[in-house]
């Protein structure tokens, strides 16, 4: 269990550079996710950290120790693959003993720490079953204990839950959870779902084309957005361009498609914005109401799809050509090509500096 | 420039990270191997091509591009066909005698691959086509059959259809003479045999190409044209042909080097114009009085070279052998096979018997003569069956011998090439470092080296060394088994490489197996069944090796392989051929022992194998 820090961590495929100096700081113990689209980074990040890609500039360490040139079969890190990368020719026993066998622990050592950590993912009883005999969810538990086995320094998870179905993909997240938490094991996971990562993470970086965007907790990525990538990439909303052109209380920002001035908060109290600044008005479509409140801007929109999410409604309106997302009680009776007005709090009206 | 030292600096990085001391045992011994029995011989070659009289020059060059020997500056030799009439016991007999037109040495080896390669490619196409897309009763057999000539071994096409085709030989005696169907006697010789014998034996590596490329299309890309309303010739024309065509080309270049380098098949046909072709062209001219090797031979050696080298660019650049191995992964959708109707499958029986009963002929030509005590000429059969010529094996000074050196050859050979081949397949798939492209296409590099070619180049090199083929012929012999049979061991094995999931050496590494110990424990179990048959395949090419076999077993008789005594008792006069055909059909048996071996270890993968 250590805490690990990178350094403008750089790495390049060719042309491509797949980490743009990228600097992180995962705590002792921490759950920490990298969350990103296809080909931002954070696979690479990952298998850097493992040590299968050697980085080509920048530096990594474990504690206080630098293990940017320490070979990836000295690092002791526990990664589980997105495919689980099961040994098909090999027992769950001898699969799971194998990183013991490595370090040629004696035979009864073994065998007591096999046994304890198939207990850990509830697989007892499975010794001597192969893994095309196993289910994905119980390939998955056995991929966990190869490498909880042999007490990392980190785990590594790359998308492990990809592979499940909707329903186990739930049940494996909260285990996962479970046992990192159980261990106090510090955890790098990595996902392109962001509703995935906001469930599980203690903290999350937001990586695109190789950089990092934002580092948060789960709750200020989603309420405190950076930038405009950020807002995007987590969590729905509407987002419309426009201009600063005044500053008391609030920013009061004209809206590009001559949809009015409203007034905003800037999305992050760290970050200044001045009167000419361009931003992203960002609205997140449980923030609107219908009814009319004193501090709230008022759109007119026009309603052309209405999809019925369960709890929610979530209505898809339009006005002067931009598009807006806005979630209703599933009680509200609205039909297509009704006009109606909506209202956002100025406070929950975010600007974010472009 | 900071730049590039810096890109230097990263490279070294990088290098020193990929590699350990596994990976760097296994570059050494690859690349020292393929140094000392590839490319110093085939660069040896190069250099005397352009010495004479100890300085620089293009005299050997001149010298055969003046001569109408080589190329055709006094018009075209020979004749098409004739038509010779004469008179028998039996009444007046015509005889229609192909040799086929003679070009000069040069032309002649062009034209006789561009033929060879053009029928077979379209005999293989349409076989392909058939298979790929209809299913009908009995069709899983007749492929399989249609299949035999691959397992055919050096000589034994020639030797077989040579006692079919003459004038007396037995399709005569039975068309003509017997069953009195055909109004004229037909004799194939020379060229044309070559051609025939040629696209016989090679027709099948066309065929297992473009099947392969064919099952392998997707089907949804054909249902989806269909969807949009193409059919018939014209979904075939734009979707299914333009789709197996890197099976089409890689089949027909495949073709077109075996046949312009093949020595076993011309050298059969002594005596005509097939002599006129270049590997069998250099096989009798190479050496001088003396016992040196003469300049107009290595000259001549390096047009070959350079023509089957420029074929092998054009594999590898627009087909890449590696892009076809991954089409054959595995077969994750059904192919689209349309039912036949009876007529429908009548006709296609009607076509493929007829081009079984062709194809097999050599084949059953050489088991006859194997089994045969005397076969006059004129007679459908030998007029009597003995095992005589199987004892003969045992009796029969120097075959023994022979056979005995050939299995030793080839065993060792085999052991170099899978440990060899496997660590070449292991760097190429696994070592991310620049150049191992380069490795890749230098293990593969063999299949474009003519046989006549290394044999040539070992000369020049190894005459006045301890390795000197006079002096022992085993060490040379084995080492051009090993190079020459060498990429299939490493196709067999890269495919192997290719399925198994990187992944699954990485979690070894990650949980702490450093990547020697992955090797061992991971790596090797995985792919035992790839590096079992890609073993078997070398050994049953090594046995059949024809042309370095030849070579230096003319020159060293005592070590020399079974191929060398299977030539040398083809031209012994009375007997001599029923031995060798002893020996060709033991070769079958062995050939069809493996390949059914490593089709049952490797199943569908096999046809990576043989296509390779």
């Amino acid at each position: 269990m250590v805490n690990i820090r990178t350094h403008n961590v750089v790495k390049r495929f060719g042309a491509v550079v797949a980490l743009d100096k990228v600097s992180l700081d995962i705590k002792h113990g921490e759950f920490f996710t990298l969350l990103g689209p296809s080909g931002c980074g954070k696979t690479t990040f990952l298998r850097s950290i493992a040590g299968f890609e050697l980085i080509d500039e920048g530096k990594i360490f474990f504690d206080d120790e630098d293990v940017t040139y320490v070979p990836p079969h000295k690092r002791n890190t526990g990664m589980v693959f997105q495919n689980y990368a099961l040994w098909p020719h090999m027992t769950v026993y001898d699969n799971i003993a194998y990183g013991l066998r490595v370090r040629k622990l004696p035979k009864d050592e073994i065998d007591r720490r096999v046994k304890w950590a198939l207990k850990l993912v509830h697989l007892e009883g499975f010794e001597k079953r192969t893994p095309h005999q196993l289910s994905g969810g119980q390939q998955q538990r056995v991929a966990l204990a190869r490498v909880l086995v042999i007490q990392p320094k980190v785990l590594l998870l790359d998308e492990p839950l990809s592979n499940l179905d909707a329903k186990l993909r739930i049940e494996m997240r909260a285990e996962i959870r479970r046992l990192q938490r159980e261990l106090g094991i510090t955890t790098i996971y990595v996902t392109h779902d962001q509703e995935e990562a906001m469930s599980i993470s203690d903290k999350i970086a937001v990586m695109d084309h190789g950089k990092v965007m934002q580092v948060g907790d789960p709750v200020d990525i989603y309420f405190h957005p950076r930038n405009p990538f950020v807002a995007d990439f987590i969590g729905q909303g509407t987002f419309i361009e426009g201009s600063v052109v005044d500053k008391d209380e609030y920013l009061l920002v004209e809206l590009e498609e001559g949809l009015g001035r409203v007034r905003a908060v800037p999305s992050r109290r760290d970050v200044e914005i001045d009167v000419g600044d361009k931003v992203l008005v960002a609205i997140r479509p449980e923030s609107f109401s219908i009814s009319s409140n004193k501090a709230s801007n008022r759109f007119r929109v026009k309603i052309y799809h209405i999809s019925f999410l369960g709890n929610i409604k979530r209505v898809q309106a339009i006005s002067n050509g931009k598009k807006f997302l806005i979630d209703v009680e599933p009680s509200a009776s609205f039909n297509l090509d009704d006009e109606i007005d909506v209202y956002v709090p100025y406070d929950l009206t975010l600007a974010i500096k472009v | 420039m900071a730049t590039l030292l810096e890109e230097i600096r990263r490279e070294l990085n990088e290098l020193r990270w990929q590699f350990d001391l596994l990976n760097w045992a296994q570059l050494t011994s690859v690349l020292a191997v393929f140094t000392f029995f590839l490319i110093i011989p085939v660069l040896t070659i190069v250099q005397a091509s352009f010495i004479y009289e100890g300085r620089l020059s293009l005299y050997w060059f001149q010298l055969i591009l003046r001569d109408p020997l080589y190329l055709p500056w006094k018009g075209v030799g020979g004749r098409l066909f004739d038509v010779i009439e004469y008179s028998t016991e039996t009444g007046r007999q015509v005889l229609i005698y192909i040799e086929g037109l003679d070009f000069g040495v040069i032309l002649n080896s062009i034209y006789v691959a561009s033929l060879t390669t053009l029928f077979s490619t379209t005999i293989g196409f349409i076989l392909a086509f058939i298979f790929a897309k209809y299913k009908f009763f009995g069709d899983e057999v007749l492929r399989i059959l249609l299949l035999a000539p691959l397992l055919s071994t050096p000589f034994v096409g020639a030797i077989g259809i040579k006692k079919m085709i003459t004038s007396e030989g037995v399709i005569n005696t039975l068309l003509v003479d017997m069953l009195g169907i055909m109004p004229f006697r037909l004799e194939f010789t020379g060229i044309s045999a070559v051609i025939l014998v040629q696209t016989l034996l090679f027709y099948p590596i066309a065929f297992l190409n473009i099947y392969t490329s064919i099952i392998n299309i997707d089907p949804t890309l054909e249902e989806q044209a269909e969807n949009m309303g193409a059919s018939g010739f014209y979904l075939f024309r734009t979707v299914t042909l333009p789709l197996s065509m890197p099976g089409v080309e890689a089949g027909a270049l495949l073709v077109f080097i075996l046949s312009i380098e093949d020595l076993g098949t011309p050298i059969v046909f002594r005596g005509s114009n097939a002599d006129k072709l270049m590997p069998v062209f250099i096989f009798r001219n190479m050496f001088t009085p003396t016992g040196t090797i003469k300049g107009d031979a290595t000259a001549l050696s390096l047009i070959l070279l350079v023509i089957s080298a420029t074929i092998f660019i054009v594999l590898r650049k627009y087909i890449s052998l590696r892009r076809y191995a991954m089409l054959t992964k595995g077969g994750v959708w059904r192919p689209r096979r349309r039912k036949l109707g009876i007529i429908t499958t009548i006709l296609i029986y009607i076509l493929c018997i007829s081009i079984l009963a062709v194809a097999l002929l050599p084949h059953i030509g050489v088991v006859l003569l194997a089994f045969a005590g005397e076969w006059p000429s004129g007679s459908l059969l030998p007029t009597y069956f003995t095992l005589r010529n199987f004892v003969k094996l045992f009796t029969e000074p120097g075959v023994l011998r022979a056979i005995l050196n050939s299995v030793v050859y080839s065993s060792v050979a085999t052991i170099l090439i899978v440990l060899l081949g496997v660590s070449a397949a292991y760097l190429v798939s696994r070592v991310k470092v620049k150049g191992m492209e380069a490795l890749d296409t230098l293990v593969t590099l063999p299949i474009a080296i003519p046989g006549i070619i290394v044999a040539t180049g070992y000369f020049l090199v190894y005459i006045d060394t301890p390795l000197s083929p006079l002096i022992w012929g085993a060490p040379l012999l084995i080492m051009s088994y090993t190079v020459r049979k060498f990429p299939f061991t490493v196709r067999a094995v890269f495919a192997g490489l290719e399925q198994v999931d990187k992944a699954l050496e990485e979690s070894a590494v990650n949980i702490g197996a450093s990547r020697t110990k992955v090797f061992f424990t991971i790596t090797l179990p995985l792919i035992f069944i790839n590096i079992l048959a890609g073993g078997m395949l070398s050994f049953i090419y090594s046995m059949s090796e024809v042309s370095t076999g030849i070579v230096i077993g003319d020159a060293n008789h005592n070590d020399a392989p079974m191929t060398w005594k299977m030539y040398d008792m083809l031209f012994k006069g009375f007997g001599g051929t029923f031995v060798a055909a002893a020996m060709g059909v033991m070769l079958m048996a062995l050939q069809f022992i493996m390949i059914v071996a490593s089709n049952l270890l490797l199943r569908k993968r096999a046809v990576a194998l043989i296509g390779i």
